[in-house]
C-alpha cells in the first residue's frame, strides 16, 4: 500500500542533483548502519560500487524503478517494523520524493574520490605487505638513517661508548659471555684503530654466538625437552634440533635456507640428516599425550589435533613473517586481511603433520635393522644347535635382545624403561619384527578372545584390568626391587630372568626354534615369582601356559612370597608355546612377575658327545660370543623428535567458530591472497604432505615476500637495541607497532637479501654503527639536553643513546658461571638434567643443585621441562615454553633477590669464586681488584676498595663474591 | 591507611610510601629531573603498587579452593531425583556415547542421600554435614561446563580460561589489574597439595605473557620448609644466616648506590635496590604469616589441625584466612594432587573405580577446611571482604563407569560454589538436565564465575586486558557475563 502522498509529486518530479540532494541524505540517516563500520543486512550505502550492488536480499536499487527498489519500498513502509530509518521520524516527503525521482531517473551515481576509496581495502595499504624498498643509494647507512630523524627533532646521537663498555656490551650480545679481564686490557690498550672491528669479527666467529643467538630462536619456536601438558613425558631427542638452530646459526646458513629447512628439511634433502633434524622445528611446541593418545573418546581426539594443528601454523607463521593468524580460527580477522578459510588453508598445508620420534636417516636405520636381523638369526642358530648338542636346553629369555624389552604396543625392541599403560587394545597380537623364536606379544583382558594362527583361540586367561606396566624383557623390570627366588638370584651369571608384568602374553615359534635347534620333544622348565620388594602391597596375580591352544599350566592368585615351579612336556608337533601373565582381578600394582631361568630342554637322555662333537660345541660356542658381542656393538638408529608425515593427509575443513565438531567447507593448501609476490594456491587434495610443506616454504623465503626479512632483521635489532625497530617483533599486522624507521628497516632487509641471506652481515653491520657504539646514559649534561631528549623521546625509539639491558636469565646464569670459573663449555648433545625423574602416570621433576660439572654447561644445553618450570629461571623471567616469545619481559621482583641471595646455585657459585681468587691471587687488596675485574670488566673505585677490605677482612672473600654477583652492574649491560 | 581497612593487621602499622621512600633513595638528584622520572620510576619500582578498580569493589581478596581431578556434583551439590528413580537402568541404551575412558553403564544415584539444608533449603548430600550448615552462606552455580574432558586442558581453562598452557591465571590477573594490598607479602599466593602438584603443574598459577610478577608465588605447606624458596640460605649454608647478613647487604646496597648515581635516570636500577629491602622486609614477615602458634586451641580444633588426613587441608585453609587478613590479594588452595597409580585411594578428586572410596576420603577433607574457613572468616568479620570460590575443572557422568563403581569425566556439566565478598548467600544460578548430564538452564563456562569474580573485586572483564602478540588478551577471552543473580 502506498500513501496517497507520494502519488503527488510524481508527477511534478524534477532533475535531482545527487551530489546535492541524496549523497548527504544518504550520510546522514543511512551510513551509519550501512556504511564501513556496519554492515546490516550486508548493504553498505556510503559507495557507489557497494550501493549498487545491493545487500543481503539483492540488489536495494532498481535503476529506474523507485517502485521495485527495496531501498525504496522501506523507506516508504508504513510498517513501523520495517520502514527506515529505525529510529525517529520517517523521512520528510520532500526527501522521499527525491529519492524516488533520482531512482526513477536512472539512479544516476557521479563517482567521486570517496567512492573510490572505499572500495580499496585499505588493510592491504598498510605499510608492512608493501614490498620492500630498493635503490638505496651508496650514501645509505644505519647511521645516516638514525641521524635524520634525531637531526629533525632536533636531537643527536650520544658519543661513542667507552671502549670497556663496549667489549662488554659486544660480548654480551653476540655470545652471552662476558669478555674476560686479559680480553678487555688488550682491547683497551690496543692501538689499532681497527680494534673494535677485529673484536667484532672474533666474536661472530666465537662458536658461542651460535649458542647465543640459538636462544632468541628457540625462544619463538618456543622449543623444550617434554611433551607439557598433564602426562609431561621426556623428548629424550629432541635436542638434535637445538643443536641443529646452533650449528646453523655459527655457519651462517643463508636464512632462507634455514627456513626452508625447518618446515620441509626432509623433503628437500632426505639423504641429509641435518635437513630431517631441521623439521624439529614444527615439532617443538607442546603435544598433549591423553588428548591424542590416552582417551577413548573420537571427540576429545579431534580437539586435541585442532589445538596441535592450530599450535603448529601460529608458530610458523608467526615466527617467519610475524603475523599472528589465531584469531582467524573462529572468524575472519578482524585487523589484518586474513580469512577464516586462510587460516584452514593452511591447515591442510599441515594436515599430514604429526610431532614424534623419527630416524634420522632412514637408509642407516634399515641398514642397522638389517644388520640386527642377521645377526640375531645366526645367533639363534647357534644357541639352538649348542642346546642341542651339550643338552642344555634353550634359555627362552636369551632369545630377547640383552637388556632390551619388546613395547607390548608395538611389538618392538626398546631399551627404554616403561610406565604404567591403559591406553592399548586388548587381545591384539602385536608381531615381532627382528627376535626370531617370538611371534609376538598381546595384552589380556581375559574377557575377549585371543585368536592364534589359523583360528585357534586361546581360552582360560582370568579376567583382567587390561592395563600393563613395562614391557617383556631379558632384564629386570623397571621397579622391579628383587631378582630372588627362594635362595637363587637370576641376575647372577649362569641365570635368566624373563620379567612378564601383568599383564602381559607372550608366543614362542616353536617351528622355528626346532628348525635351528633339531630339538623334537622337549620339556619346560621354570620358576615363577614376583620381583617386587618384601615392603610392597599384597598383591595377587596369575600365570598361565598354554602350548598351541592347551592350557597346559595354571596358577590363579599367585602370592607375593609363592612361587611356582613349571615343568611340563611339550610334544614335538606343538607349534606355539604362549605364556600370559595375569593381574589376579586386584589391579596390576606391584604385579612385577618374573620367570627365571625359563628353558626348554630336550627329552632325550643326555648325550654323550664324540670328539667331533666337542670341537664342533666349542667352535660354536666362540661363534656365539662373538655374534652376540657384535649385536651389543650395534648402535641403535638416531633418532630426533621431529614430525611424522602421512603422505596422504586428510582432507581439511572449515571449523566454524572454530569447533571440530562443526565442520564447514573444504578448504586445500594455500596461503594468504594479500602477498602478491607468489601465487596463493599451494596444492590440491591430491598434493601430496610433503610438497604442501615444500611450497609454503618457498612462499615464505621467497625474495619478493614483504615480511620475511623485514621480521628478521627487526629480531636481530631487537636483540642488539633492547627493542625492535618495529616494538612488536612478531605482529607486523594493524594490531602490530609501526617502525621507528621504515626506510632503515628496508635498508636492512635489502641487505640480507642481496647479501646472500647472511645473518652475520647484518649484525656486523648493526654492531658496526655509530648507533650501537653509543652511550647508554640519559644523556644529561652532554649531546643532548636530558629534558629534551626524555621530553621528545622518552621511550628512545629514535636512538639518541644506546638502551641500557639487564641480563635475561640463561645469560646471568652463564656469567655467574664464566665468573667463578666452573662454567663447562662442552658443546652440543643431549641436555643436562638438573632434577630427578620419576615415572609416574604424571612424570614428576624435582630440581636439584648438586655441585658437579656436568651442571654447569651453559644454560643452552638445559633439558627444559614445560610443566615443572625451572624455579631459579623462572624467577629470573625464563619464559613457559609454552608460549611464543619474541621478546623477555623484565620484572624486577622480591623474589629475585632473594633467590640471587640464597639459591644454593648461587652460594654454591660464590664459594668457587672465593676459592678462584685465593688461587690466583696473593693479598685481599689483589683479590678484591681481580674480583672486580672478573665481574665487573674494571678496577674498583678508591671507595669501593675502601668498603670491600672490611668485608673480606671479616667474612671473608665468600662475602664479597657472593654480593657483586647480586649487584646491579653485574646484572646491567651499560 | 584507610581506618576501615578489611585487614586489620594494616592498622596496627604504619609503612613507609613508596613514593616517600623514592624520595629519600633519590636524596642525591636534581629535583625536576626526578619529579620527570617519577611516573616511569613508579611503574617499575614496583608494578604492584594499589591501582585503582574499574568502579567499587565489594570483595578485596579471594580464596580460591580448587578440588582438581573433578569433583562429582551429582554425589554433593547437585540434587537429581530423577536419577534416582532411573537407579540400574541403561544411561545410552543405544550405545552412542563414548566417554573420555569407558562407555557409560547403568544410571548411577548419588551414593550419599541428600537432604535440604538452612533458611534457604537448599539441598546438598550428606558427605557435606559442616558445610551444609554454611549453605545460607553460600551461592552454588549448577550450570557450569567445561571445554574438555582432559585434566590437563580443563585446569588451564578453569584457572585461566583458555583450554592451551601459557596463560595468565585468574590470581595473576587479579593482581595486574589491582596491585597489591601487602607491602610485606606477594600478592598471589599458591598453597599446593602437600600430596603434590595438580594436573598441569606449576602452570595454573602462571603469569603466562604477564610479567612475571605476577605469577603466583608457592607458599610451602610442609612445617619444616622455609614458607618461601630461597627464604633463606638453605641447610647446606646455614652458617650465613643470621647478623652478619647485614654487613654484606649494606655492602651491596653501597655498590649499587655509587652505580645508581653515575646512571641517573634509569629508574630500573632503583626499583632493584628497593627490591633487596623488600626482599629483607619479607625474610620477616613471610615467617609470621605462616606461624600458627598463636592462634587459639579453638581456632585449631576448628580447622581439625591435628587429623593426620584433614589437618593438612585445615591448615591450608587457616593459613589461607591469616594471608588474606595481611593484606594479600589472592589466595588459591588445592586440595587434591596429580594422578598416581602408586596409592590405593587417588590422590584426587578423579574417582574413576571407587567412588565411593575416593570421594568418601576427599570430602571428609574439603567439609571440614572450607566449613571452618567460612565460619573463622565470617566470626572476624572477613567474610564480608573476602570472596571464597570453591570449583573444579569438570564434573562427573550420572552414569556409572562401566560395570564399575566410579565415573568417568564429564565436562558438560559440573557446580561452582561462592561465598561472601558480595555474593548472596543461599542462591543458585543456572541448572542441569534432569540426570545432571549436561547444563540446562542457563548454561556457564568458566568465563562467567571469572566474570564474576573480577566485577565483585571491582574489575571490568572486558576491560582488564593486556596486548600479547598481536592481540588485546582478557581473561575472559571474547566472552563472560557478570552472573547479577547471586550478587547481594
Amino acid at each position: 500500500m502506498k500513501p496517497a502522498i507520494f502519488l503527488l509529486f510524481t508527477a511534478s518530479a524534477v532533475a535531482v542533483d545527487f551530489d546535492r540532494e541524496i549523497r548527504p541524505l544518504l550520510q546522514k540517516h543511512c551510513v551509519e548502519c550501512h556504511g564501513e563500520k556496519k554492515q546490516k543486512g550486508e548493504l553498505r550505502l556510503d559507495a557507489k560500487s557497494f550501493a549498487l550492488k545491493g545487500g543481503h536480499d539483492g540488489p536495494a536499487i532498481v535503476a529506474g524503478k523507485a517502485e521495485a527498489s527495496p531501498l525504496f519500498q522501506r523507506l516508504t513502509s508504513t510498517d513501523d517494523n520495517e520502514r527506515m530509518p529505525p529510529k525517529g521520524e520517517p523521512l520528510s516527503a520532500a526527501q522521499i520524493a527525491a529519492v524516488r525521482t533520482w531512482i526513477d531517473a536512472g539512479a544516476v551515481w557521479p563517482e567521486n574520490a570517496a567512492d573510490k576509496a572505499a572500495v580499496v581495502d585499505k588493510r592491504l595499504q598498510h605499510w608492512s605487505v608493501q614490498p620492500v624498498g630498493t635503490g638505496f643509494g651508496t650514501s645509505a647507512s644505519i647511521d645516516a638513517f638514525i641521524q635524520a630523524s634525531l637531526s629533525a627533532k632536533g636531537l643527536a646521537m650520544s658519543p661513542e661508548a667507552d671502549r670497556r663498555t663496549l667489549i662488554r656490551r659486544l660480548s654480551f650480545d653476540l655470545t652471552g659471555l662476558p669478555p674476560t679481564p686479559e680480553r678487555v686490557e688488550q682491547f683497551v690498550r690496543d692501538s689499532d684503530p681497527g680494534a673494535y672491528e677485529k673484536l667484532a669479527d672474533e666474536l661472530l666467529k666465537s662458536p658461542h654466538y651460535g649458542e647465543r643467538w640459538a636462544r632468541h630462536w628457540l625462544d619463538i619456536a618456543h622449543y623444550a625437552d617434554t611433551h607439557g601438558f598433564e602426562r609431561d613425558q621426556l623428548r629424550p631427542n629432541a635436542w638434535h634440533y637445538r643443536d641443529y638452530v646452533i650449528e646453523s646459526l655459527n655457519a651462517d646458513k643463508p636464512y632462507h635456507e634455514f627456513l626452508r629447512e625447518q618446515i620441509a628439511g626432509d623433503i628437500i634433502r632426505p639423504e641429509d640428516e641435518q635437513a630431517v633434524i631441521a623439521t624439529g622445528f614444527l615439532a617443538a611446541g607442546p603435544w598433549d599425550f591423553v588428548g591424542h593418545v590416552e582417551t577413548k573418546s573420537d571427540m576429545l581426539r579431534r580437539a586435541a589435533r585442532a589445538g596441535d594443528l592450530d599450535d603448529m601454523v601460529t608458530q610458523v607463521i608467526t615466527a617467519t613473517m610475524g603475523i599472528t593468524i589465531n584469531c582467524a580460527r573462529c572468524h575472519d580477522h578482524k585487523l589484518d586481511p586474513i580469512t577464516q578459510q586462510e587460516y584452514y588453508q593452511l591447515w591442510s598445508v599441515f594436515a599430514g603433520v604429526k610431532r614424534g620420534e623419527r630416524e634420522v636417516s632412514a637408509e642407516e636405520s634399515k641398514r642397522l635393522a638389517d644388520e640386527k636381523a642377521r645377526l640375531g638369526k645366526a645367533l639363534a642358530q647357534a644357541r639352538a644347535q649348542i642346546a642341542k648338542l651339550a643338552g642344555e636346553g634353550l634359555e627362552l629369555a636369551t632369545l630377547l635382545p640383552k637388556d632390551s624389552g619388546i613395547d607390548l604396543r608395538y611389538g618392538t625392541v626398546t631399551k627404554d624403561k616403561q610406565g604404567y599403560h591403559r591406553d592399548i587394545q586388548t587381545n591384539r597380537l602385536q608381531k615381532l619384527q627382528n627376535v626370531p623364536g617370538v611371534k609376538w606379544v598381546f595384552v589380556p583382558d581375559g574377557k575377549g578372545v585371543v585368536t592364534l594362527d589359523y583360528q585357534v583361540e586361546v581360552k582360560g586367561i582370568p579376567a583382567t584390568s587390561g592395563h600393563f606396566w613395562d614391557t617383556i624383557a631379558n632384564r629386570p623390570l623397571n621397579a622391579q626391587r628383587s631378582t630372588k627366588l627362594g635362595d637363587t638370584d637370576y641376575s647372577t651369571k649362569g641365570h635368566t630372568i624373563l620379567a612378564m608384568h601383568a599383564n602381559s602374553g607372550i608366543t614362542f615359534d616353536l617351528i622355528k626354534l626346532r628348525e635351528q635347534s633339531g630339538l623334537e620333544a622337549l620339556r619346560l622348565t621354570g620358576l615363577v615369582g614376583f620381583g617386587a620388594s618384601k615392603e610392597a602391597a599384597a598383591s595377587r596375580a596369575d600365570f598361565t601356559v598354554f602350548v598351541d591352544a592347551e592350557l597346559k599350566f595354571q596358577k590363579l592368585k599367585l602370592r607375593k612370597d609363592e612361587t611356582a615351579a613349571l615343568d611340563l612336556a611339550v610334544p614335538a608337533s606343538a607349534k606355539t608355546l604362549t605364556l600370559v601373565a595375569t593381574d589376579g582381578g586386584d589391579g596390576i600394582a606391584s604385579d612385577l612377575l618374573f620367570i627365571g631361568d625359563l628353558k626348554l630342554v630336550t627329552e632325550a637322555a643326555e648325550s654323550r658327545l664324540t670328539d667331533a662333537e666337542t670341537v664342533e660345541l666349542k667352535k660354536l660356542r666362540a661363534e656365539a660370543q662373538k655374534l652376540e658381542s657384535d649385536l651389543k656393538a650395534l648402535p641403535e638408529p638416531a633418532k630426533v623428535y621431529a614430525i611424522v608425515s602421512d603422505p596422504q593427509p586428510p582432507v581439511i575443513k572449515l571449523q566454524r567458530r572454530g569447533n571440530p565438531e562443526d565442520e564447514g567447507a573444504e578448504v586445500l593448501p594455500a596461503a594468504f591472497t594479500w602477498a602478491k609476490h607468489a601465487p596463493s594456491a599451494l596444492g590440491e587434495n591430491a598434493t601430496p604432505e610433503g610438497q604442501r610443506r615444500l611450497a609454503l616454504a618457498n612462499w615464505i623465503t621467497h625474495s619478493d615476500n614483504p615480511l620475511t626479512a623485514r621480521v628478521i632483521v627487526n629480531r636481530l635489532w631487537h636483540h642488539h637495541f633492547g627493542q625492535g625497530l618495529v616494538t612488536t617483533p612478531s605482529d607486523f599486522g594493524l594490531g602490530g607497532s609501526l617502525p621507528s624507521h621504515p626506510e632503515l628497516l628496508d635498508f636492512l632487509a635489502r641487505e640480507l637479501i642481496t647479501h646472500g641471506w647472511s645473518l652475520k652481515h647484518v649484525h656486523k653491520l648493526i654492531v658496526m654503527s655509530k648507533a650501537y657504539r653509543q652511550e647508554s646514559g640519559f644523556g644529561f649534561s652532554r649531546n643532548n639536553a636530558a629534558e629534551a631528549a626524555t621530553t621528545l623521546d622518552s621511550s628512545n625509539r629514535l636512538l639518541w643513546r644506546q638502551n641500557p639491558r639487564r641480563l635475561d636469565a640463561e645469560t646471568l646464569r652463564d656469567t655467574v658461571l664464566a665468573v667463578s670459573g666452573k662454567l663447562n663449555l662442552a658443546r652440543g648433545g643431549p641436555g643436562y638434567r638438573d632434577f630427578h625423574y620419576t615415572e609416574a602416570y604424571a612424570p614428576i621433576y624435582d630440581y636439584i643443585t648438586p655441585d658437579q660439572p656436568e651442571l654447569w654447561r651453559r644454560s643452552i644445553y638445559r633439558f627444559i621441562v614445560r610443566t615443572t618450570p625451572h624455579q631459579f629461571m623462572s624467577t629470573l623471567d625464563c619464559p613457559d615454553p609454552a608460549n611464543l616469545t619474541p621478546a623477555r619481559v623484565n620484572t624486577t621482583t622480591a623474589l629475585q633477590a632473594l633467590t640471587l641471595s640464597n639459591n644454593d646455585f648461587m652460594l654454591q657459585q660464590a664459594g668457587h669464586f672465593a676459592t678462584r681468587l685465593e688461587r690466583e691471587t696473593g693479598s685481599h687488596e689483589a683479590a678484591i681488584r681481580r674480583a672486580f675485574a672478573l665481574a665487573f670488566q674494571r678496577a674498583p673505585s678508591a671507595a669501593e676498595l675502601q668498603a670491600a677490605t672490611p668485608l673480606v677482612t671479616e667474612q671473608g672473600l665468600f662475602a664479597l663474591c657472593r654480593m657483586l654477583l647480586n649487584a646491579n652492574e653485574f646484572i646491567y649491560l651499560d | 591507611m584507610n581506618p576501615h581497612s578489611p585487614f586489620p593487621y594494616h592498622q596496627q602499622k604504619r609503612f613507609v610510601s613508596r613514593r616517600d621512600f623514592l624520595w629519600e633513595l633519590g636524596g642525591g638528584l636534581g629535583g625536576v629531573a626526578l619529579a620527570a622520572m617519577m611516573n616511569e620510576a613508579q611503574a617499575a619500582m614496583n608494578p604492584l603498587a594499589p591501582k585503582a578498580a574499574h568502579h567499587p569493589a565489594k570483595a578485596r581478596a579471594v580464596i580460591q579452593i580448587f578440588c582438581p581431578g573433578g569433583l562429582s556434583h551429582v554425589d554433593t551439590w547437585d540434587y537429581k531425583p530423577e536419577l534416582a528413580k532411573r537407579q540400574g537402568k541403561p544411561f545410552d541404551p543405544e550405545g552412542k556415547l563414548t566417554f573420555f575412558a569407558s562407555k557409560p553403564g547403568n544410571c548411577q544415584q548419588s551414593w550419599w542421600p541428600f537432604r535440604q539444608h538452612g533458611e534457604c533449603g537448599r539441598w546438598m548430600s550428606d558427605l557435606f554435614p559442616k558445610l551444609a550448615q554454611r549453605v545460607d552462606d553460600m551461592s552454588f552455580i549448577h550450570s557450569m561446563q567445561s571445554k574438555t574432558a582432559l585434566h590437563g586442558p580443563a585446569m588451564f581453562m578453569a584457572n585461566s580460561g583458555f583450554i592451551l598452557p601459557g596463560f595468565p591465571s585468574m590470581g595473576s590477573w587479579v593482581t595486574y589489574g589491582l596491585g597489591s594490598a601487602s607491602q610485606d607479602l606477594p600478592a598471589f599466593v599458591v598453597l599446593p597439595d602437600p600430596r603434590g602438584l595438580p594436573p598441569g603443574g606449576v602452570i595454573n598459577w602462571g603469569a603466562g605473557f604477564l610479567p612475571a610478577i605476577h605469577q603466583g608465588t608457592t607458599l610451602q605447606t610442609d612445617v619444616e620448609k622455609p614458607p618461601i624458596a630461597d627464604l633463606f640460605p638453605s641447610k647446606n649454608f646455614a652458617h650465613l644466616r643470621g647478623q652478619d647478613e647485614q654487613a654484606s647487604r649494606d655492602f651491596l646496597q653501597t655498590l649499587n648506590r655509587a652505580h645508581a648515581t653515575e646512571r641517573a635516570g634509569n629508574s630500573e636500577l632503583e626499583a632493584r635496590i628497593a627490591a633487596y629491602e623488600l626482599a629483607a622486609r619479607l625474610q620477616l614477615s613471610a615467617p609470621e604469616a605462616t606461624n600458627l602458634r598463636g592462634e587459639s586451641d579453638a581456632t585449631k580444633q576448628l580447622y581439625h589441625l591435628d587429623h593426620e588426613d584433614i589437618g593438612t587441608f585445615g591448615r591450608q585453609c587457616l593459613l589461607a584466612r591469616r594471608l588474606v587478613e595481611r593484606g594479600v590479594r589472592f589466595v588459591q588452595i588445592f586440595c587434591g594432587a596429580e594422578n598416581t597409580t602408586a596409592k590405593k585411594i587417588r590422590p584426587n578428586w578423579d574417582s574413576h573405580e571407587d567412588l565411593v572410596r575416593d570421594h568418601g576420603y576427599w570430602g571428609a577433607i574439603l567439609d571440614t577446611g572450607a566449613s571452618a574457613l567460612l565460619a573463622d572468616l565470617k566470626s572476624r568479620g572477613l567474610l564480608d571482604s573476602t570472596l571464597v570460590i570453591c570449583t573444579s575443572e569438570f564434573g562427573r557422568q550420572p552414569a556409572a563407569q562401566g560395570a564399575g563403581k566410579g565415573r568417568d569425566h564429564n565436562p558438560g556439566a559440573f557446580t561452582a560454589w561462592m561465598a561472601g565478598g558480595g555474593i548472596k548467600g543461599g542462591t543458585a544460578y543456572g541448572s542441569t538436565d534432569d540426570l545432571g548430564f549436561k547444563a540446562a538452564e542457563n548454561p556457564a563456562y568458566c568465563y562467567d564465575l571469572h566474570a564474576t569474580a573480577l566485577h565483585l573485586l571491582g574489575l571490568d572483564h572486558e576491560k582488564l586486558s593486556f596486548y600479547n602478540n598481536g592481540v588485546q588478551r582478557r581473561l575472559t577471552d571474547v566472552h563472560g557475563h557478570v552472573i547479577k543473580d547471586i550478587i547481594s
